[in-house]
């Protein structure tokens, strides 16, 4: 065959192509680049806050219990019943970066407000190595029969969180900054930490995480650096936090001012939290 | 034996045109049709949607061709979302798509709903299964208007239902679609 004639042949073959590829539309994929899932599995890992923000339009909620030190033996149920610290909390999800929270807790009947915002987040195609979050609180002790003004009732917190998700390993770090209005004593008004999470997926129903919150600079006497290491149970519907914790409080700012606990020296206590989400989009 | 080639070659590209244009002539096509569905669980249901469902009918070839984008459904709520995905495995198997062709008669003449019955392959999960699905067609002003519902066995697609404490998600889910296709024009058929 001449090659004129291989050209022609060709040509054909190359002409007719559109035809056989116009057979089927050419799948396109709509999203391609999504943030990256569960880098924590709450909101909260024990006490302190995650990057994970509640989707738009989505309710979180969350009852906290933390009770007696475990050393009390039997005759305490190891811990149980010397009676539980609970904080009940909502998140909404005013987009899918911002969220507005509500909670309380029984200790000094401290009601808190706060806001979290995710200035990053991961992405599953690495074009956003990490996920950055900023988050500010506003605590109100509640307490009544304290002649306290209102203003002495106050205290606020806010922390950087800048977490990263490793093939079902996750690390982040909790720069905080703390301060009371009023406080007793020697006691300061401002304290410095910085919190350091870690969480480990054993599969997608069972990760286990840890955190660690040490104050630096001048601290509050008698206090310690908080520990505590938990199991995160998915179900599907809800996350169970079942853990063992040096604090007994909830509320970063009050857990760097009032932890007078060492977990590594057994001084520790039982705990667990519960999560749901419900989705407000009326389906 | 070259001025045989030529008008060969010609031949064809001329026969190839036409076929081109009389074919697409009855294409339809959507980038957003609807798709819906509902899930069970005891004592509650949620729906599922997503307007991202991209379509072709081609009456001349009697091809039927959709497919999905399955990280476009949302149900309201991110976390359901985010364990339908991983459920999905939408990373490896991003599409629900389906091919086949009409296996009912369709009067394209006519501007009456009628109802028809397609006939094809329908993969989600990494898993194809021959399926048959019943629906409505309707000549419009500017194309067909399609709908159509079956019922999805999860298990079928090997699928496995999210739990949810102790009891499980309903393993077949109704699934709906609408689609306003509207007919190529002579832009698109070039491309």
């Amino acid at each position: 065959m001449k090659p004129n004639s291989i050209i022609y042949l060709i040509t054909g073959f190359v002409l007719c192509l559109p035809a056989v590829c116009y057979a089927q539309l050419e799948r396109e994929r709509v999203v391609t680049s999504t943030p990256v899932e569960d880098t924590f599995w709450a909101t909260k890992n024990v006490g302190i806050s995650t990057t994970i923000n509640p989707s738009g339009n989505d309710l979180h909620s969350s009852v906290l219990h933390t009770f007696g030190l475990v050393d009390g033996g039997i005759d305490r149920f190891f811990g149980l019943d010397d009676g539980a610290n609970t904080r009940l909390g909502l998140i909404y999800g005013i987009t899918d970066r911002v969220s507005i929270g509500l909670g309380r807790m029984t200790f000094r009947k401290v009601v808190d407000v706060s806001t979290k915002m995710n200035l990053l987040r991961q992405t599953t195609d690495g074009s956003v190595p990490l996920s950055i979050a900023l988050k500010g609180a506003t605590g109100i002790s509640t307490l009544s029969g304290l002649g306290l003004e209102f203003s002495d009732r106050l205290s606020y917190f806010t922390s950087l969180m800048i977490a990263k998700k490793f093939n079902g390993f996750s690390v982040q770090l909790s720069p905080m900054y703390s301060h009371f209005n009023r406080t007793l004593g020697q006691a300061q008004e401002d304290l410095l930490g910085l919190g350091v999470l870690l969480n480990v997926e054993l599969n997608e129903q069972f990760s286990l995480s840890g955190e660690y919150l040490p104050v630096f600079g001048d601290r509050n006497p008698g206090t310690e650096d908080a520990m505590a290491i938990a199991l995160n149970i998915n179900t599907g519907g809800h996350v169970f936090q079942i853990f063992f914790a040096s604090s007994q409080w909830h509320n970063e700012q009050f857990v760097m001012a009032n932890n007078r606990d060492r977990f590594w020296e057994g001084d520790f206590r039982f705990g667990f939290n519960i999560h749901r989400v419900f989705g407000l989009g009326g389906r | 034996m070259r001025f045989i080639m030529k008008i060969f070659s010609v031949s064809i590209f001329i026969a190839i045109l036409m076929f081109s244009t009389t074919a697409q002539a009855q294409s339809y096509i959507t980038e957003t049709g609807r798709v819906s569905f509902t899930s069970s669980v005891p004592l509650h249901s949620f729906t599922g949607r997503s307007e991202h469902l991209n379509g072709l009918i081609d009456l001349e070839e009697n091809l039927v061709d959709f497919y999905i984008d399955l990280q476009t459904l949302d149900t309201g709520n991110g976390k359901r979302d985010r364990d339908m995905y991983r459920t999905l495995e939408v990373e490896e198997h991003p599409f629900a798509e389906f091919t086949g062709s009409l296996t009912s008669s369709y009067d394209p003449e006519s501007a009456e709903e009628q109802n028809v019955t397609v006939t094809g392959d329908f993969s989600i999960h990494g898993v194809t299964q021959n399926i048959e699905v019943e629906g409505t067609l309707q000549k419009t002003g500017a194309g067909l208007q399609l709908n159509a519902s079956w019922i999805l066995n999860m298990a079928d697609y090997k699928i496995e239902p999210p739990g949810i404490l102790f009891y499980r998600v309903d393993e077949e889910i109704e699934v709906r679609i609408e689609a306003e296709l509207e007919l190529q024009d002579d832009e698109t058929n070039e491309t």
